[in-house]
């Protein structure tokens, strides 16, 4: 038996002693590399906190000694929101930086141009942030890629399950943005409304590169429906809320969650958005409900120390909640850590203490069910802040 | 020409053709997808000068034409598994029918005009594209085979100098010497019984096929194609490349080629200005300066040293 | 027929945005027969300056004023040190010249004010009128009420004054002015800072709509042209016209024709631009010019 024992014993020496560093790119016995790209400059930089937050998370693992004794650095770089340069960007990152990963990258179509090369090269493409369901269902043609938030599909179904059971047989009226990201929310709603579909009385699509949506408001108004679905982006959701006030048109507005950060919301005025419902899965900064909050206090002292000067919001909550499941990812891929090692890990995590998410929300995957978080919360927007109503909801695609 | 300028020049492409071949083995990977870009451009800018250095036609639209061409071989490539070397002369064709077609009405206009039209059109692509989402695939775009980065910087530069080459034969025939004295006086060229109709159209044509041929390559390399592929702001970088190269040089198309490709990302390093400011105020310096581009420097430099 | 009604009236109000921004082309091209293909961007500089001062406290109407003297002299100074250089000079080089300031100026606008989206006081209320069946607010009035006035003045402008007369006779034959005493290269820069004063006034009536942020016009400036094109872009009148029955017709076009909803308005502005090129160059109002060979 001691024989046994000292064989074994000498066996594990002997392995551990002819190791060297893993020749995985980007990662070294004291660091690992992580690239992304979201837009710093562009139409859609404001939802560049998400990067920032997800840095300042990395950069306060770092100070307490990072994961496993390697510290993150993670290099963010600038798309301009345009798949084009995103696609270059991260060839550079991978080609060029020899990159670990690619973690957090923003946009729809961005990450839609960058997949089939990172599956081709076998690179992690990991949390990516857009909701648009391909990310989590295409893992047999992708299988290096794993999406984050809840998908727009599974938001639509969440609504229209709210209205059958609140709003029963109200008619509804959808303004959506005519690519991929409205459609997606539009598809799910109507899955959602099963055989009920035909409540949807009038669906108007509207150019992303236009000016203003008034026309399309003023089409939906006229179905007279008692619902009005804005699933847009950015400005537009705040011209349809903005426009249906001016045309006396008072129905429920149901806000898609991309559209409602509260700095948004607060653009229009408080009659035109008082009572609008949206659905949320991460801890908003700017809600009441989580002043005393445990985790948002820890959110605000990372922002105070590593992002100083930045104004915190939803955005940097979100990359904040993306870079705490990361760090868990790659503690549980282990002191051997390879690509092959992160995806395993990626797609076995049972994570229920990410403090920047929503309560009782459990951060699971498994191998076939790609799609991190699909548990949400509905919210009001009551007197200039969300307030969340309702128990915790399925939001699975 | 005289026979000394040509052997001259006949050396140059020798030499040029010899760098280009020996380059990919000195730079990493990721730099040889840069310069195969730069390739890419070149053989764009080749076109665009056939019309606007040589025939006088302004077009803010090319990347409208470089999408006809990208769109063609990509629908090719995904939806009827053609290989994708095949789909690129194929996707010149396509592109260059759709600008002898565009040629013709484009004749009634002029100048600024042109200038406003051809931008219209570069504007409202991307939107046709979307509607036709049943077989472009609409924005979630079409997935294409990916090659390694010095496959495709071999290609674009064997396709690069390959234009480059027929562009020079065919602007030496009698078709090249109606091109200038067309752009030179309309009227003088009219009354020697060339007709302005026949060779503006064909210019059209020509550096359609050019940009489609381009397009291609630019959508194999990308290895996707989304209408976001071919922006607004690539038709306005290559009217850039083509003014900073300088109007009528084939051969400086190559530096304007090269300032497409490496300005933007150059940019963020000279400051925290975003890289806009620096591409504008560099075209607004050279039309101020320089109208005549790098082949203008390179001529004031030749005849400085003559004289 | 509500619905009709009400999509006219959306259709105006749209109207007078792209009313706004061609008339500002529309000046610059009578005085120095370029298109400026940054006015958009000039203007989207000049209304993030209004909101600057009005961050800093002045009230509306001053701050409104000064925007207009200080767009004034931008568009002065832009003209002496940038574009007389290349008077004389083919074509092309002043359209990529006015190209690069496009991208100079929205770099500028971005790397001064940041990317983020900002409100936009208006002048004008906007609570909703009902008339009949449809809605409008009188920030919608505001909007075309002040193209109709720009357009007043101006035509008054050219028509009867000195300065106006000078401005005309510089851009119809530069040469014969001087002679009887035209100071020619000012005039020239006379409508430049002219058009860019208009354009200031755009961009701060659309951009309490259309919210303020770098890329504000360029939603606008393809429909503004084709509003200047199609009123005749020597014509001021026609601008605003032209623009006012573009934005009914392609709100019509929207909501009947479903083939042109969405991102196919974008087309539909394209077709209006080819159409009058191809059928009517001078547009609706403007008078065939007789090239001399």
């Amino acid at each position: 038996m001691k024989v046994a024992v000292a064989a074994a014993v000498l066996l594990v020496a002997a392995s551990t002693a002819g190791a060297r560093p893993v020749a995985t790119p980007g990662v070294t016995s004291s660091s690992i590399l992580i690239g992304g790209t979201v837009p710093l400059t562009g139409e859609a930089a404001a939802a560049a906190g998400v990067a920032r937050g997800a840095d300042a998370y990395f950069k306060y693992v770092d100070a307490k000694g990072g994961v496993l004794g390697r510290k993150i650095t993670y290099k963010y770089v600038d798309d301009g929101y345009e798949p084009q340069r995103t696609f270059l960007d991260v060839r550079q990152l991978v080609q060029q930086d020899g990159v670990f990963a690619i973690f957090n990258s923003l946009g729809t179509s961005n990450n839609a141009a960058i997949r089939g090369f990172l599956n081709q090269a076998g690179v992690p493409q990991l949390f990516v942030a857009s909701g648009a369901s391909t990310f989590g269902r295409d893992y047999k043609k992708y299988p290096w890629t794993i999406g984050f938030i809840p998908t727009y599909s599974a938001e639509g179904k969440v609504y229209a399950r709210y209205l059958l059971k609140n709003k029963r047989g109200a008619k509804i009226a959808v303004l959506y943005q005519d690519d991929d990201y409205g459609k997606e929310l539009v598809s799910g709603l109507q899955t959602g409304l099963g055989p009920k579909k035909s409540l949807i009385v009038k669906k108007v699509g509207y150019d992303p590169t236009a000016s203003d949506v008034r026309s399309e408001v003023a089409q939906l108004k006229a179905s007279k429906a008692k619902v009005f679905m804005i699933f847009a982006f950015g400005k537009f959701a705040v011209q349809a809320f903005i426009t249906a006030n001016q045309l006396g048109w008072h129905p429920q507005i149901v806000v898609n969650d991309v559209a409602a950060a509260t700095s948004l919301m607060q653009l229009s005025p408080p009659k035109a958005t008082e009572g609008a419902i949206s659905i949320v899965f991460g801890k908003d900064p700017d809600a009441p409900a989580w002043k005393r909050d445990k985790g948002l206090k820890l959110f605000r002292s990372i922002m105070t120390r590593y992002a100083a000067g930045q104004t915190p919001n939803g955005y940097y909550a979100a990359g904040m909640a993306a870079a705490y499941t990361l760090v868990d990812t790659l503690k549980k891929a282990g002191k051997n850590l390879t690509r092959k090692s992160v995806m395993t890990a990626a797609t076995h995590l049972n994570e229920k203490s990410n403090p920047f998410v929503l309560p009782g929300i459990r951060i699971h995957t498994t191998p076939s069910y790609r799609f991190p978080i699909s548990q949400v919360r509905l919210e009001r927007w009551h007197k200039g802040h969300w307030v969340l109503f309702g128990p915790l909801l399925s939001a699975k695609p | 020409m005289s026979r000394r300028r040509l052997a001259l020049n006949a050396a140059g492409f020798v030499v040029a053709a010899v760098v280009v071949a020996f380059l990919p083995r000195f730079i990493s990977s990721y730099h040889a997808l840069e310069w195969a870009n730069v390739g890419i451009y070149f053989t764009a800018l080749l076109g665009l000068n056939v019309l606007t250095g040589y025939s006088g036609q302004i077009s803010l639209g090319h990347g409208a034409f470089m999408a006809i061409g990208g769109y063609t071989s990509a629908i090719l490539i995904a939806h009827h598994g053609v290989r994708d070397v095949w789909t690129i002369p194929l996707a010149g064709l396509v592109a260059g029918g759709v600008g002898l077609a565009f040629g013709l009405p484009a004749l009634r206009l002029r100048g600024f005009y042109l200038a406003l039209a051809t931008f219209g059109v570069a504007v409202a692509f991307p939107a046709l594209v979307q509607k036709f989402d049943h077989f472009t695939g609409g924005s979630v775009g079409l997935p294409l085979t990916l090659h390694s980065n010095d496959w495709l910087y071999y290609l674009a530069w064997a396709i690069a100098g390959a234009g480059l080459l027929l562009g020079r034969l065919v602007l030496a025939t009698p078709i090249g010497r109606a091109f200038r004295a067309l752009r030179d006086s309309e009227v003088a060229a009219v009354s020697s019984g060339i007709s302005p109709a026949l060779y503006k159209t064909l210019a059209f044509g020509i550096s359609s096929f050019y940009a489609g041929i381009a397009g291609a390559l630019y959508a194999i390399a990308a290895a996707y194609v989304t209408p976001q592929t071919f922006p607004i702001t690539l038709s306005l970088f290559l009217v850039v490349g083509l003014a900073v190269g300088g109007l009528g040089s084939l051969a400086g198309s190559v530096v304007g080629a090269i300032l497409i490709q490496f300005l933007p990302p150059l940019a963020p390093h000279l400051g925290h200005a975003p890289p806009q400011v620096l591409e504008g105020a560099v075209l607004v310096a050279v039309m101020l300066l320089l109208p005549g581009g790098a082949a203008g420097l390179l001529r004031l430099v030749q005849s400085s040293r003559q004289s | 027929m509500a619905e009709f009604w009400q999509q006219v009236v959306s259709g105006l109000a749209s109207g007078g945005i792209y009313a706004s921004l061609a008339l500002a082309l529309v000046i610059v091209y009578r005085s120095s027969g370029v298109i400026n293909f940054a006015q958009g961007e000039m203007a989207t500089f000049a209304t993030f300056l209004a909101w600057t001062l009005l961050d800093h406290g002045l009230s509306y109407w001053p701050a409104f004023a000064l925007t207009l003297a200080i767009a004034f002299a931008g568009g002065v100074a832009l003209e002496r040190v940038l574009i007389r250089p290349v008077e004389g000079r083919p074509v092309l080089t002043v359209v990529i010249l006015t190209i690069g300031l496009l991208i100079l100026i929205n770099g500028a606008t971005q790397w001064i004010w940041g990317g983020a989206t900002r409100k936009f006081p208006s002048p004008f209320s906007t609570r909703p009128i009902h008339v009949v069946s449809a809605a409008f607010s009188i920030q919608d009035l505001g909007i075309v009420g002040v193209s109709l006035a720009a357009v007043a003045l101006l035509s008054l402008f050219f028509r009867f004054t000195k300065l106006g007369l000078g401005l005309r006779a510089a851009a119809v034959n530069p040469e014969e002015s001087r002679l009887v005493g035209v100071r020619v290269g000012w005039m020239l820069a006379l409508g430049w800072g002219l058009a860019a004063a208009l354009g200031a006034v755009s961009g701060m009536m659309v951009a309490p709509v259309v919210f303020l942020d770098p890329n504000m016009m360029q939603g606008v400036l393809l429909y503004a042209f084709a509003a200047a094109m199609l009123g005749g872009l020597a014509s001021p009148v026609g601008a605003v016209v032209g623009g006012l029955a573009l934005g009914v017709v392609l709100n019509l076009l929207g909501t009947y024709v479903s083939t042109f909803s969405g991102q196919m308005r974008l087309v539909g502005g394209l077709a209006v631009i080819l159409v009058v090129l191809l059928v009517r160059p001078t547009g609706l109002f403007g008078r065939t010019a007789v090239r001399r060979v």
